[in-house]
Order: C-alpha cells, then structure tokens, then sequence
C-alpha cells in the first residue's frame, strides 16, 4: 500500500513538472516522439497520451506553434515555443525557483 | 501495416470529427517511429504479435482517445452528493413502499390470477423506477449546466441549527442531543403505509361481516370515525418521511405526532359516547350465548379503547415535552 501511495503522489508531483519540462526541451524544435525520447533520457520518462494532448493544449494557449515536415519520407509535427511560450517559460522557470526555496526553507525549518 | 491501421481507426471513431484527422496522423507517426526503432534494435522487421504488443501498450483506441478528450461529467461533483440523496429517497422510499405496501395489494387483490397481478406489480415498480431515474438524473444534468448562483449568496446565519433537544428511544438509556433516529422514520414511514393499506380495507367491512358462525354488525357510528380514524393511519407517512429527510426538525415532527393524537383522542372520544358499538347475530347460538358474547365482546372493546386514549395521552405528554424543548 505505502509503494502504491508513493507512485501514485510521485505522479502527481511529476505531472506538475512536466510542462515546465517540455517547454524547455521545446527552446529547441522537436516532434512528438523525440520529445518524448528526450524527456525520458533527462529521467522525466511520459507516456504518449499524455505527452501529445498536453502538446495541443499547450498550442491552444498559444505558448507553441508547430508545422507539418516531411522528414525520412513521412509527414511528421514539429513543435517549438512561440514567443508567449519563453515568456512564459522564463516567469515559469523563476516560480520554480521560488517553489524550491520555498520547500528548502519549511525542510531546513523542521 | 495493417494492425496499425486497424488500431488507428478504433481510435479515430472516438475523437471529435474536427480533430481526427491530426491527431490521428501525429499519433500514427509517434506508433510507426517507434515500430522502426525497435526493428533496427533487433534488425529485422516486426511481424504482428511484436506490433499488437505495442499497441496493447499504448491501450484500448477508447481510452487512447480520451485522453485527448477535455474532462467532462454528467452531474459533478458538487451537485453529485444531493443527486444521490434524491435516488435514494425517490426509489428507496418512496416507490418501493408504494408499490410493495399500496399497489402491491390492490393489483394482487383485484387480478384474475394473483401471481400474474405479483409479476405485473414488480414489473410496474421496475419501469417507474426506471422513469424517475431517468428524470431526477435529467434535472441534475440540466442543474449541472447553469451556474449555481445560489452557492455563491449564501448566509451562515441561515444554516440549519444543530438540534439540542434529546429523543427518547428507550426511557431507560435517554439519548442527549441527537436527532430523531432513523430507523425510527422508517418504521414510523412503514407502518404508516400499511396502516393506512389496512384501514382502506376495512372500509369494505363497515356494513358488516362473518366470523364463523356470528354475523358481526357495526354500529352507525363507525361509519363517522372511520375518516378520523384513515386520517390518523395516513399522517403517519408524513411524519416518517420528514423524520428521514430532515432528521433534525423535531417540532415538525412533534405537530404531526400530536395532531395524530389528537384526532385518535377525538375519534375513542366519540366511540365512547355512542353506546352499542356492534351487534351479533347467529342462527345458530341461543340468546344467552349471544349475549354473554355481546358482553365480552362490548369489555374487550372499552378496555381497548381506554387503552388507546391512555397511550394517546402518555404520547402526547411526551410529544408536547419534545417540542417544548426542541429548537427547531
């Protein structure tokens, strides 16, 4: 029960990370699957139906564009930030920051 | 790659029409880049259980398709808990006694073959059932779907009190500061219903009826009590009802009770000006027979009924103390 418990909150506390993750691999071009290649490489391993809807949710908000390429003769989606998106990445990435020493602080209180 | 193909139109049939075609064309380049990369880990090509493997890891084309759906639900969850509430009343404690304890008997009672009129009885309480499923969970989704303004202009100050008044299940062991128990309102609610089922049965005998060998007549006079008598039977519904769905309102409760006592007081009141409250008659028993019974029967009556007014009485003693101290 207490493995099980701890898988299911490290979910939730990976998926918290994860669009902070993406938007950072994605200050680079990438298409679905070497993203996702990628993230797991950088240890942050997502599976493909979470990765591809957060994608377009992503470029409904306007933080990504993307465009269909032919590349090794098949048509594939390449994502990258739009320039909302490294704003928005910058603000995300300084509320990190702050999320950690924020927990550093109330860890080192106790 | 005709597995895929087959997987990637199970998965299109539950997306929106508008955005099949992407997101089938991004996730059926995601399947086939990974189908290539493990044929050139192992250098040669997949053959079908390799691909179904796959598939089956990335799960049912339903619930691959959902995760591209926005979350959406019926009735949510703030509305959810008042819905549940609602079923359970309407079927459980309305229908079901209705059926089971009014209909029930009457269909059974007036069908050419009884267990036909039972099966008919069970089919009838299914479909209603069915029915008000149906509407209660209409009403919700159509609920759900305008905003609730009333959560938002709300008053503490109009919040229902928390009841200080005690119920007395057994004189013995007093119960402090709890709410009218609820198997208390059921069985209240029940015996009301097969009370007042009762009661509505007996009219049929007020002109009258045999037992063995005497002919039982009824005086006049309970013709006049026996709406009293049908009113008391029927308030009882009510006053279980009320205790289930508002365990706390005790007052409300204690008025249904003590006008149940009242009326029963009022109906023993006039039975026991009237007299002669029956008559027997038998061809085949002697006068002196007759009349030892007559007298019997006569005492068993005013004991009874003295019986009732003294419960009536205590009861409403009792009633008229719970409301006094009860707030709400």
């Amino acid at each position: 029960m207490n493995a099980e418990l701890f898988e299911n909150l490290k979910l939730e506390l990976r998926r918290g990370c994860l669009i902070v993750a993406v938007l950072a691999h994605l200050r680079v071009e990438h298409y679905g699957y070497t993203l996702r290649k990628a993230l797991g490489d950088a240890g942050l391993a997502v599976d493909e139906g979470t990765l591809y809807p957060l994608l377009r949710r992503l470029e409904t908000q306007g933080l990504l564009v993307s465009e269909w390429r032919e590349e090794n003769k098949r048509n594939k989606r390449f994502y990258r930030l739009s320039p909302d998106g490294e704003l928005i990445l910058g603000q995300l990435l300084d509320e990190w920051q702050s999320i950690n020493g924020s927990i550093n602080r109330i860890v080192q209180g106790e | 790659m005709e597995l895929l193909d087959r997987y990637l139109n199970a998965v299109r049939f539950w997306l929106p029409a508008a955005q099949q075609d992407d997101i089938i064309a991004e996730l059926g380049d995601d399947i086939r880049s990974q189908v290539e990369e493990r044929e050139s880990a192992l250098g040669h090509k997949l053959d079908d259980d390799d691909v179904a493997a796959i598939l089956k890891e990335r799960g049912h084309p339903m619930l691959m398709a959902s995760r591209y759906l926005p979350q959406r639900s019926l009735i949510g969850p703030v509305l959810y808990p008042a819905y549940v509430v609602v079923l359970r009343v309407v079927l459980l404690w309305v229908m079901i006694p209705v059926f089971v304890l009014i209909v029930g008997p009457v269909v059974i009672a007036t069908a050419a073959n009884p267990t036909a009129g039972a099966i008919q009885t069970v089919w009838n309480l299914a479909m209603a059932n069915v029915f008000a499923l149906g509407v209660i969970t209409l009403v919700f989704a159509i609920l759900e779907r305008r905003p609730l303004r009333e959560l938002e202009k709300w008053d503490p100050r109009k919040l229902p009190h928390v009841p200080k008044a005690t119920f007395i299940a057994d004189p013995a062991k007093p119960a402090a500061g709890k709410a009218i128990p609820r198997a208390t309102s059921i069985a209240e609610l029940i015996c009301g219903v097969i009370c007042t089922g009762v009661c509505m049965q007996a009219a049929w005998y007020l002109g009258g009826f045999n037992l063995d060998i005497v002919h039982v007549a009824l005086a006049p006079v309970w013709r006049s009590v026996y709406w009293l008598i049908l009113l008391s039977c029927v308030a009882g519904i009510p006053m279980g009802w009320f205790g289930l769905v508002w365990p706390s309102r005790i007052r409300l409760r204690s008025i249904i009770r003590l006008s149940i006592d009242a009326v029963t007081l009022i109906a023993i009141g006039v039975l026991s000006q009237a007299g002669t409250l029956l008559t027997l008659t038998s061809p085949k028993l002697s006068p002196a027979s007759l009349a030892e019974a007559m007298r019997w029967t006569t005492l068993g009556l005013q004991i009874g009924l003295g019986a009732a007014a003294i419960v009536s009485l205590i009861d409403m003693a009792q009633e008229g103390r719970r409301y006094s101290r009860a707030r709400w």
